[in-house]
């Protein structure tokens, strides 16, 4: 077996400075990418006053004042006491998990299919399939508003996990044809003949392609759940989400600052575990077929 | 336990290839029929219309009396070993085994006796937990027979079950799967390319090229009097040797001549090439039956050493007369070097005779 040790040489000047540069970037891109998050967290449990006391420019010892303030958790209650968060995020929830699980439900089907069958126009079908995400959302929500509006489907849940559905679906079958080409045939072949007919045969191999699902259904509620646009066009009113709640705590005479930012980690929170709970099942997932084993 | 039946069966795919030719096959209860071919023959094709995984295009296949070319292959009662093994990769061997009564609905208590007794017998049974990528090549592929035997099935079908292994588990195979065979005593249809594996297990071989059935007989009479000389050349290791030789007759007997050297017949070759009336013939000699000298004797043919290759206990010397080369056994003590000028022999009793026009055997006389 070959052993995959990373041999190192004698090392020039230029890969010297690099290995210095590289901790450095990384130092200063913790920083760019945690620093707003950081700020978002204890700005929710600031009151107002204290959210705004910043150093003077240059007064490096005043940071301490970012950390001077007793934490409340008014936004958070005003929050759901208020502002009705309580409902918001059950409708987040389930405009994302519904879209999701429909999503997963319908193009496992269809990517199996795809991956299985051969018939006339297939790559153009598949070509058909993706054409529909190339289009950015904001370039067919007008029609699509329409068409929603004539059906009566415009700010309920049904209507919004739809429109998740139709631009989840598509990303779907690609994702899971790649998946289910990656299983070998033989092994459904086995299940027919071991006395299964074709649809228990699929079900025998989707276990196969359980990464695949995991990761798609994650990416699948990252997308609805922080999708912004259709949330506010198709969604608002009856199915307002999480990041449509919140743009509405933006009013031309008051800006709640307090409680944006407690609503943005409200919205940020149950994504973070959901997210390095399965990141090691993401990764697989993404590059499982990647490589022929 | 049935009897299986090919009536003209045709394949045609829809690139217009077509993989299987009007073949006709009648596979006796019981029996162990062996599909021989390389690759790309049709034998495969064959075995997978049987198994109800490829579409017939014309003909039907018959099992017992009933016609099953509108059976899915779950309705078909047949146990199927694949090359690949097919192993379920996320269950483990003991229910990889138990999957096909599961799916027949026979109790837990029965599947676990059944399955147990099956990994007994194919001595996997300390394997029961483990999942396939813990498996061995070998493991893996018991565990694919295992899937098979556990269910009585109608019909055994096997797809080169064994052409991954290494050559030692392969032999030890071979004598197990034909024990196996003949303990269950089911229908068996098995797959190969590999013409020793057909010759040393099957009752029966159908010898396929081209998607054409060549010649269906007992190892015995494919060995001994195959029906063309695709045939000849194909079954037999190492390879039979043909040559081109003209028929002369000599004051009433046929001769063979072969450039300047003259063979005489025995007298039932030398009736039997009369009878064919052939002017020109293909002539197979099996290298076990040529002898190959450094000495020259009176009816030999000239040649000279083109390669050696050590077998073991004997060596391959492939002799280049000028007009085809001859592959023939000889002694470890052979001492002919390559280029070494050299005389090859045989008696005409041990020579295939076959038409030079289109391949086939000249018919033996009764």
């Amino acid at each position: 077996m070959a052993s995959h040790q990373i041999i190192s040489y004698d090392k020039g000047v230029a890969v010297k400075i690099l290995q210095w540069i590289g901790p450095v970037f990384l130092a200063f891109y913790l920083v760019w990418s945690l620093l707003p998050l950081f700020i978002m967290l204890v700005s929710s449990i600031k009151d107002l006053l204290d959210a705004f006391s910043l150093p003077a420019p240059g007064d490096w010892a005043g940071v301490t004042v970012f950390f001077d303030f007793s934490p409340t958790f008014t936004h958070y209650v005003a929050l759901f006491t208020e502002n009705n968060f309580g409902a918001y995020l059950i409708n987040s929830l389930v405009a994302s998990i519904g879209s999701a699980l429909i999503a997963v439900t319908l193009g496992s089907m269809c990517a199996y299919s795809l991956s299985r069958s051969t018939f006339r126009g297939k790559k153009d079908l598949l070509f058909f399939i993706i054409s529909t995400r190339m289009a950015p959302i904001v370039a067919v929500i007008v029609p699509l508003y329409a068409i929603f509006r004539s059906f009566d489907l415009v700010g309920t849940l049904p209507g919004l996990i739809l429109a998740f559905t139709t631009f989840n679906l598509p990303f779907a079958i690609w994702m899971l044809k790649g998946f289910f080409d990656g299983v070998p045939y033989a092994i459904e072949e086995a299940a027919q003949v071991d006395g299964q007919n074709r649809f228990q045969a699929f079900l025998t191999i989707l276990p196969l392609v359980a990464p695949g699902i995991g990761a798609f259904v994650i990416l699948c509620i990252l997308f609805a759940w922080n999708d912004f646009l259709f949330a506010t066009i198709i969604g608002s009113g009856g199915a307002k989400t999480l990041p449509a709640a919140t743009k509405e705590l933006v009013q031309p005479q008051n800006i709640d600052w307090g409680k944006i930012m407690a609503a943005g980690v409200v919205t940020t929170l149950p994504m973070i575990p959901l997210g390095l709970l399965v990141r090691r099942y993401l990764v697989a997932g993404l590059t499982m077929g990647a490589v022929k084993e | 336990m049935v009897a299986v039946a090919f009536n003209k069966v045709w394949k045609n795919y829809a690139d217009g290839t077509v993989a299987v030719k009007e073949l006709d096959l009648r596979i006796e209860d019981g029996t162990f029929v062996s599909l021989l071919g390389p690759s790309g023959c049709g034998k495969s094709t064959s075995l997978r219309m049987l198994a109800g995984l490829e579409h017939i295009s014309a003909g039907e296949i018959v099992f017992g009396d009933k016609v099953v070319n509108n059976l899915p292959p779950k309705d078909r009662d047949i146990a199927m070993v694949f090359e690949n093994y097919a192993l379920y990769p996320h269950k483990t061997v003991f229910d990889n085994m138990a999957n096909p009564l599961r799916q027949a609905k026979v109790a837990a208590a029965e599947i676990k006796r059944r399955v147990t007794d099956a990994a007994r017998l194919l001595e996997i049974d300390h394997l029961l937990q483990r999942r396939p990528w813990e498996l061995s090549g070998g493991q893996k592929q018991r565990t694919a027979i295992g899937r098979a035997i556990v269910r009585q099935p109608q019909v055994f079908l096997f797809d080169e079950p064994i052409a991954h292994l290494d050559a030692k588990l392969r032999a030890r195979m071979r004598s197990e799967l034909k024990h196996l065979q003949l303990q269950l005593g089911v229908t068996t249809i098995y797959v190969t390319h590999d013409q020793l594996e057909a010759l040393t297990m099957a009752d029966l071989i159908a010898v396929m090229n081209d998607g054409v059935l060549q010649q269906f007989g007992t190892p015995r009479e494919i060995y001994e009097n195959p029906a063309n000389s695709w045939v000849a050349t194909f079954v037999g290791e190492p390879q039979m040797s043909l040559l081109e030789m003209t028929v002369r007759d000599t004051s009433g007997k046929p001769a063979l001549i072969f450039g300047e050297h003259t063979i005489n017949l025995d007298p039932e070759n030398a009736a039997r090439v009369a009878a064919a009336g052939r002017k020109d013939l293909l002539v197979g000699v099996r290298p076990d039956r040529a002898t190959v000298s450094l000495r020259e004797t009176p009816d030999s043919i000239k040649g000279e050493v083109y390669a050696r290759q050590l077998l073991g206990a004997d060596v391959l010397v492939e002799v280049e007369t000028g007009r085809g080369r001859v592959r023939a056994k000889a002694d470890i003590a052979f001492q002919g070097k390559v280029d070494a000028p050299c005389s090859l022999s045989f008696r005409s009793e041990d020579l295939y005779f076959f038409d030079a026009a289109d391949g086939t055997a000249i018919p033996r006389l009764q």
